[in-house]
């Protein structure tokens, strides 16, 4: 189990990180949310150890990060963090061999792997001259290279399409149900949603709402209201609690303050003409996040 | 970590030799090198008339000038000990412009009697004349004209014999552990030792350029933030310090090979003399270099990993291609100033200056063997200078490698310097 305790980090007078904690179980994959610079980054580099916490501590399985227990974690950077001028095979050895991996093991893995993501022809390819889809592809196969007990992914869709996206989605849910521990930042917030069964947002390096996916957004009160047919789109408005209404293809969107005001919409609708749909809806991630931190997570 | 240490040097090393641009620098080097020891069977089989003894034509007008001058042109052989004449000398009573329309290389020198009754020269030539031979042929006629004053002035043949033959400085040296027959090695030694450390110069900007050139790479890469996640930086930095020292000593082989083929070509070619060998050999010179060269190696490889260490922390600075580039600019020029001083060091013998710098890491791996061979300074010195180079390895590993932690993970020149004399306080 990854134990993230109390965590703090100063650049200078700079508060980066300010009293983090959360933990994140194998099997488990834990979305890390916050806009640009809300201390994602510095987050994920306490945790592979390239930075030293000012205060707290970080733990796997009970024991410190260390450069002992490194070779059980897979790291995908934000940025592109290949040797471009290294073949793929010739990266794969080096990255795996800081690992601690054997070659002849290396190889083994990065042809399944290669195989698995349909990228086998570029095994002799320099980096530079792929692609940057296929760049990210094996950024990802060299983070996962390693069967990892801990996976740090810092927006791993960046630069792919969606079938690409459905491929390491396919993945990343294998890898956790072989037991890693998943850690992953993502620009998608529709992917989090998807994914993860727990969550965390940071802002200004604060934790401003954790938890399971489920209970977040249950006790958000908000709820949408989705509507099919032909309303009295001002008499909805007029109700009090209802924040907004929308047509979004032939679709109404209501936005409601809480629970209690669905029985009075829905007693508009009913007097409506061509009603084929009346669903009250969770609201997504996307609006919570907007909500909480104030901004949107694409800033 | 020792596994990954060495994977990590092995790579380096690999990055570097299975590189085309190794190889095509190899090429120049080995080109370079084997031509430079045969350059003069290079040029002599392009021909041309430089080695050629110059034939001057010699109008006298005095007519007793002559036989004079061709026995000084004789004796100034001894002088110079060369095995050939200065000159062909050839009397002639033809006109000058005739002369050298049939041999535009050819000299005319006309000696005429001038209005105080001592000789004169004219030297007329189709062009201009080098240094050397003016200086050659002006010395010659000084020569005849005060044989000529002495001659004229009564005094006996035998003793006049005697006075024109050159005279020999017998060498008496005090310091019992100079001996005078190493004279002329010593000056030899002292004119070849700059040479002799143009390598090293070569292979400094060679190990600066790795060190710093992967550094920037894996950073503008990012590659750095998984190799510091799985490796700690001073393993990092060791790495490519040994890597770089490793290529250096490679490099350096390979430069002794290219230098043995262009003998072996020189040898079968045109053979050498080896009478100067020889006496080299003879020469307590040779004895000399069995403690000079052990103490001008561990002078080098110390500066090679002082100078690695220092690639290594300045190159962690560098955020993009353009400051690796102006970061080498520093260490090019210390390496420079020392290459500089050293070849200076037999121009100001005895220069307390010069001394001093010869103890500074970084240049006293070539100044401090310089001054040794020219005996300025002595063992002792040397050793001051090793230790002095032994410190600074263990400052910059103690202090360098605080900036080297910050500045691999930093990738904003935003106040940089700031930021860097922030880690070196700790």
């Amino acid at each position: 189990m990854l134990k993230v305790e109390n965590v703090t980090k100063y650049y200078g007078n700079f508060k980066a990180v300010d009293n983090l904690s959360f933990e994140v179980k194998p099997g488990e994959i834990f979305g890390l949310l916050g806009v640009n610079g809300a201390g994602k980054t510095t987050t994920f580099r306490m945790i592979v150890g390239l930075l030293k916490p000012s205060s707290g501590k970080i733990t796997l399985d009970g024991r410190f990060i260390d450069y002992d227990i490194t070779d059980k974690i897979g790291f995908l950077t934000e940025e592109p963090s290949l040797l471009t001028k290294l073949t793929v095979k010739q990266q794969a050895i080096y990255y795996g061999t800081l690992k601690n991996m054997k070659e002849k093991e290396i190889l083994n893995k990065l042809d399944e792997l290669l195989i698995k993501f349909k990228v086998t022809e570029y095994k002799n390819k320099k980096i530079k001259e792929l692609s940057k889809g296929n760049r990210q592809k094996i950024q990802f196969i060299m983070a996962i290279i390693n069967n990892p007990k801990l996976l740090i992914l810092d927006e791993p869709f960046s630069g792919l399409d969606p079938f690409n996206t459905e491929m390491f989605k396919n993945e990343i849910k294998h890898l956790a149900q072989n037991g890693s521990i998943i850690i992953f930042s993502s620009h998608r917030l529709e992917h989090v949603e998807l994914f993860c069964k727990k969550l965390l947002v940071l802002k200004n390096g604060k934790n401003i709402l954790s938890g399971n996916l489920e209970d977040i957004k249950h006790k958000y009160r908000k709820k949408n209201i989705e509507v099919i047919g032909d309303i009295d789109e001002e008499k909805i408005k007029q109700i009090k609690g209802v924040i907004s209404v929308n047509l979004e293809n032939n679709k109404y969107q209501i936005k409601i303050k809480d629970e209690s005001v669905i029985d009075e919409v829905f007693d508009i609708v009913k007097t409506g003409k061509n009603i084929s749909k009346f669903s009250v809806e969770e609201p997504s991630l996307n609006e919570i996040f907007i909500e909480k931190v104030g901004e949107t997570y694409d800033k | 970590m020792i596994n990954k240490l060495k994977f990590l040097t092995k790579i380096s090393l690999q990055r570097k030799i299975n590189n085309k641009w190794f190889l095509i620098a190899n090429i120049i080097f080995a080109i370079l090198i084997i031509s430079l020891l045969n350059i003069d069977s290079i040029v002599s089989f392009f021909g041309g008339d430089f080695d050629e003894t110059k034939v001057i034509y010699v109008k006298d007008n005095t007519n007793k000038t002559y036989d004079i001058l061709k026995t000084q042109n004789d004796n100034y052989k001894s002088i110079i000990k060369e095995d050939e004449n200065a000159f062909i000398l050839e009397k002639t009573t033809k006109k000058d412009t005739e002369i050298i329309k049939k041999n535009k290389n050819a000299w005319y020198l006309t000696i005429d009697i001038d209005k105080d009754n001592y000789i004169k020269a004219t030297l007329t030539t189709n062009d201009y004349v080098n240094t050397a031979d003016y200086t050659a042929i002006s010395t010659i006629l000084n020569n005849v004209k005060t044989n000529i004053a002495i001659n004229e002035s009564g005094i006996d043949p035998n003793e006049l014999s005697k006075i024109s033959k050159p005279l020999n400085i017998e060498r008496n040296i005090l310091d019992d552990t100079k001996k005078a027959k190493d004279e002329n090695t010593q000056m030899m030694m002292s004119t070849i030792f700059p040479i002799l450390i143009l390598p090293f110069f070569t292979l400094t900007i060679f190990l600066v350029q790795m060190v710093g050139a992967e550094i920037n790479d894996e950073k503008t890469t990012r590659g750095m933030e998984i190799i510091i996640s799985n490796v700690s930086p001073k393993t990092h930095l060791f790495s490519k310090v040994i890597a770089s020292n490793l290529f250096v000593l490679f490099e350096a082989i390979l430069l002794v090979i290219y230098a043995i083929i262009g003998l072996a070509i020189r040898k079968t070619s045109s053979p050498l003399d080896i009478s100067s060998i020889s006496s080299l050999i003879s020469s307590d010179i040779i004895k000399n270099l069995t403690y000079i060269i052990p103490l001008a190696l561990i002078l080098m490889i110390l500066t090679f990993i002082a100078y690695a260490i220092l690639a290594g922390i300045l190159a962690s600075m560098t955020t993009n291609i353009e400051d690796f580039q102006q970061m080498q600019m520093p260490i090019v020029i210390i390496s420079l100033i020392g290459y500089y001083l050293a070849m200076m060091a037999g121009m100001f013998e005895g220069s307390i200056f010069i001394k001093i710098l010869s103890f500074i890491p970084f240049i006293s791996a070539i100044l401090a063997p310089s001054l040794l061979i020219l005996g300025q300074i002595s063992i002792f010195e040397v050793v001051i200078a090793i230790i002095l180079l032994i410190i600074t390895i263990w400052a910059l590993l103690k202090y360098g490698m605080r900036i080297y932690k910050v500045g691999i993970l930093n990738y904003s020149s935003k106040n940089l310097w700031k930021k860097m004399f922030k880690a070196l306080k700790g």
